[in-house]
């Protein structure tokens, strides 16, 4: 949907002003517009694009389900779960606006006529609301459903943008449950779409201190000299929340939260946080070292499985002082249920930079506190003068926080009190 | 609490002592953390400025701690009184718990005394954080170069000056002088910010840029006193798209010539109502138009003509000084527009 910079290249009156990216017009089709994704997370985020004044007036969103509604019918759900997830108070003058923008396409996913439809009224609203035939695919549904959709996009050659538009497509996360599951996965993507038309999803890329990381490393000469195996003890990735399965148990029984957090969002975090520094910043310079991060994992023998990784599943227990279940009296979790809601690991990557130093990688539910960071632990300081045996000083840690509250911090030491005490 | 978080200027303190008093402010907080990116010096002449300003840092430092240094100055006075207050703002933080407290150092300076100005602020700057200097109200000539030699940013609002030639020539000879980059921050640019914002939207989409080479007429209709604020605007339009003032140019009607050469009419229209109330771009059969309806707080964005009509809502941003100085200070950079607008209806202003 946003293409910031050329954009900014061709409107000058954009020079000075733009502080993210300026999206262009065009309509946005939901795939699965009445399921959990679109009502808890994509309408709300595009109407606070739209309360912020970012969102073109002339971007629309199609939702396309099985179930049968009027546009009416569902701009009212759409409101009603937006006044309740959005991140800023919903006002009716804006949401009024925005809803115009906002229509259902009623069809089954793997129904040929379904697509001809929505072609029709693509075409339709390209003409009467000046989307200039760009369109973008979200495909917010479960992976079963990506063949049937992509297949039919490709027949109805939606798959396909006139000259001087584009078309794209996005699919979300779990992205296969395999390395087999997700090949296949991205085969069926690229026999629709390009891979220069396919985007994948991390949301925890949005985060703002995920996006400082690079800028933390690379542009302070302080920490590049040290960030590396002679003055860093180890790396921790922590990703902790208080929540528990939350009425997701049907996704989360087949998931776990390896697949479900690990596998993703945390090695993204890893990749940036242990990559050597991109030729440019474009999207395939920082891809292309995200994949020697990735590349150079050590791979975990059964036994080392066995020593490096834990995985758990949260009892009964309390919250805030409230009473919670356990995870296998959650409803739709089966009673043995062997899905992990904890899994820790110990990893290494075999680089130059990083090479002996561990990265602990843990995430959880029901965990006392909820809160993403990484955080850097450097080396002790030698053990003379201040750092003596009987009061031994703890590390300096660089700690980066993702969420809830994005920040970063150094913890040092400094004198206190009595002549060489710290 | 030992500082209150309150708009009286705060806590008396002797000018030599400020250090001293500073310290034990900080060390009887034991819940509050002290943070700074940078030295906020806020200059005015009005009277009563000591307590609005007051109130304004206040609200500038719950999204931008720094040190501030408010001067009340009364150069005209006959009584020599030189007076100094010191306090903080605390805020408890997003994620809740910690207070972040900014500090406040409050000086009135009246009579001779008040030639002390870049003395007292030197003293007082945190020497590794960037210096702001908003001045509020007209430059003196000539502008102390003492002052400006430390000055990193200076941030004014051209909308409150007398006679916008002579004070610009003053900021930038003292500028030239200084002899390193101040740059220079116009609080009446800030205030345009999201009229670009929804004024640049329309011609985001690549198949609107031709419009920009067909624009014919330009309307901008601006509340009592901001005719420098509307003339900007126009100035901003022809810096952005290389139109070259006419010589006949008067205030109320612009004329410039586009890239071909071709003739686009500014009009510049006196209304009541917001500072800018209403701002119409005519290409051709279309008009792209934002209108800031009194005391609203959103622009009705429209496109018209033989477009389909498209509307929607933008925010419209705040008028009031805390809210164009937090605009202000969260963003960098070196202001070219600005410069060039500003150049480009220089004359008229």
């Amino acid at each position: 949907m946003s293409k910031t910079s050329d954009t900014q290249q061709t409107n000058p009156l954009r020079e000075g002003l733009a502080n993210r990216a300026v999206p262009q017009a065009c309509t946005v089709v939901i795939f699965g517009a009445t399921g959990d994704l679109t009502m808890r997370k994509l309408i709300p985020a595009l109407y606070n694009i739209a309360a912020d004044g970012e969102l073109p007036p002339a971007v629309t969103v199609v939702g396309f389900a099985r179930r049968p509604k009027t546009d009416e019918q569902f701009r009212k759900e759409q409101e009603e779960a937006t006044r309740k997830f959005s991140r800023q108070t919903v006002r009716d003058e804006i949401w009024n606006g925005f809803a115009n923008s906002v229509f259902y396409h009623q069809s089954e996913f793997h129904d040929t006529a379904g697509y001809k439809s929505l072609v029709e009224r693509l075409d339709k609203i390209d003409k009467e609301r000046g989307t200039g035939g760009n369109r973008l695919f979200y495909l917010a549904v479960a992976p079963d459903q990506f063949e049937p959709i992509l297949k039919n996009l490709k027949d109805a050659g939606l798959n396909k943008a006139p000259e001087g538009s584009w078309a794209r497509v996005i699919v979300e996360k779990p992205f296969g449950t395999d390395l087999a599951s997700a090949r296949e996965l991205n085969r069926i993507v690229r026999q629709a779409f390009s891979e220069s038309q396919t985007y994948r999803i991390d949301h925890f890329l949005g985060k703002e201190t995920a996006q400082n990381i690079l800028v933390l490393r690379f542009a302070n000469a302080i920490f590049e000299p040290i960030w590396n195996g002679r003055y860093v003890d180890h790396i921790q990735i922590t990703a902790a929340e208080t929540l528990g399965v939350e009425g997701r148990a049907g996704y989360y029984e087949g998931a776990g939260a390896l697949r479900d957090m690990v596998q993703n969002h945390l090695l993204q975090l890893l990749c940036l946080v242990a990559m050597e520094p991109p030729t440019d910043l474009g999207p395939d310079s920082i891809r292309d070292e995200k994949v020697k991060i990735v590349k150079s994992l050590r791979r975990m023998s059964h036994d080392e499985i066995a020593r490096n990784v834990v995985r758990g599943q949260y009892a009964a227990g309390a919250i805030n002082g409230k009473e919670v279940p356990a995870y296998r009296s959650e409803e739709k979790v089966k009673p043995d249920s062997k899905t992990e809601t904890f899994v820790a690991l110990k990893v290494r990557v075999d680089d130059w930079r990083l090479a002996d130093v561990p990265i602990y990688i843990r995430v959880g539910k029901r965990l006392p506190k909820s809160g993403t960071e990484i955080s850097v632990h450097f080396k002790k300081a030698p053990a003379v003068l201040f750092n003596r045996e009987s009061v031994s000083l703890d590390q300096n840690v660089l700690v980066i926080r993702i969420q809830p509250d994005e920040g970063i911090s150094l913890r040092d030491f400094i004198r206190q009190g009595e002549p060489g005490s710290v | 609490m030992p500082a209150p978080e309150t708009f009286a200027p705060g806590l008396p303190a002797e000018i030599g002592k400020i250090d001293r008093e500073l310290k034990k402010l900080w060390e009887s907080g034991s819940a509050m953390t002290r943070a700074s990116l940078m030295n906020l010096a806020v200059y005015s002449e009005e009277p009563g400025s000591l307590s609005r300003n007051t109130q304004i840092i206040s609200k500038i430092t719950e999204d931008h701690a720094c040190r501030a240094i408010l001067i009340g100055a009364k150069p005209g006075a006959k009584e020599n009184r030189v007076e100094a207050w010191i306090s903080a703002h605390c805020h408890v933080s997003r994620a809740g718990g910690k207070q972040i407290c900014s500090e406040q150092l409050s000086f009135l300076l009246e009579g001779p005394s008040a030639r002390l100005l870049p003395n007292i602020v030197f003293s007082q700057l945190d020497s590794d954080l960037p210096f702001y200097l908003w001045w509020q109200g007209d430059f003196h000539d000539p502008v102390d170069p003492q002052l400006w030699a430390w000055v990193d940013r200076v941030i004014y609002d051209s909308q409150a000056w007398s006679d916008f030639g002579t004070q610009m020539q003053r900021v930038e000879t003292a500028q030239a002088e200084a002899k390193h980059r101040i740059v220079l921050c116009d609080l009446n640019w800030t205030r345009l910010v999201q009229f670009r914002l929804a004024l640049a939207q329309f011609f985001d989409c690549p198949t609107s840029h031709h419009r920009l080479n067909e624009i014919e007429h330009v309307e901008i209709d601006f509340a009592t006193g901001c005719r420098s604020t509307a003339l900007l605007l126009a100035g901003w339009f022809a810096a952005q798209l290389e139109w070259t003032l006419e010589e006949s140019s008067t205030a109320d009607a612009l004329g410039f010539r586009d890239q071909a050469k071709k003739l686009v009419r500014v009009s510049v229209k006196e209304k009541e109502g917001e500072t800018i109330s209403r701002c119409a771009v005519k290409c051709g059969s279309i008009e792209y138009r934002v209108v800031h309806s009194a005391n609203a707080d959103l622009l009705d964005v429209t496109t018209e003509g033989s477009e389909a009509k498209r509307r929607c809502l933008m925010p419209a941003g705040s008028n009031d000084a805390e809210g164009l100085m937090s605009e202000e200070l969260m963003r960098g950079g070196p202001h070219r527009v600005y410069l060039r607008a500003m150049n480009c209806v220089r004359r008229l202003l």
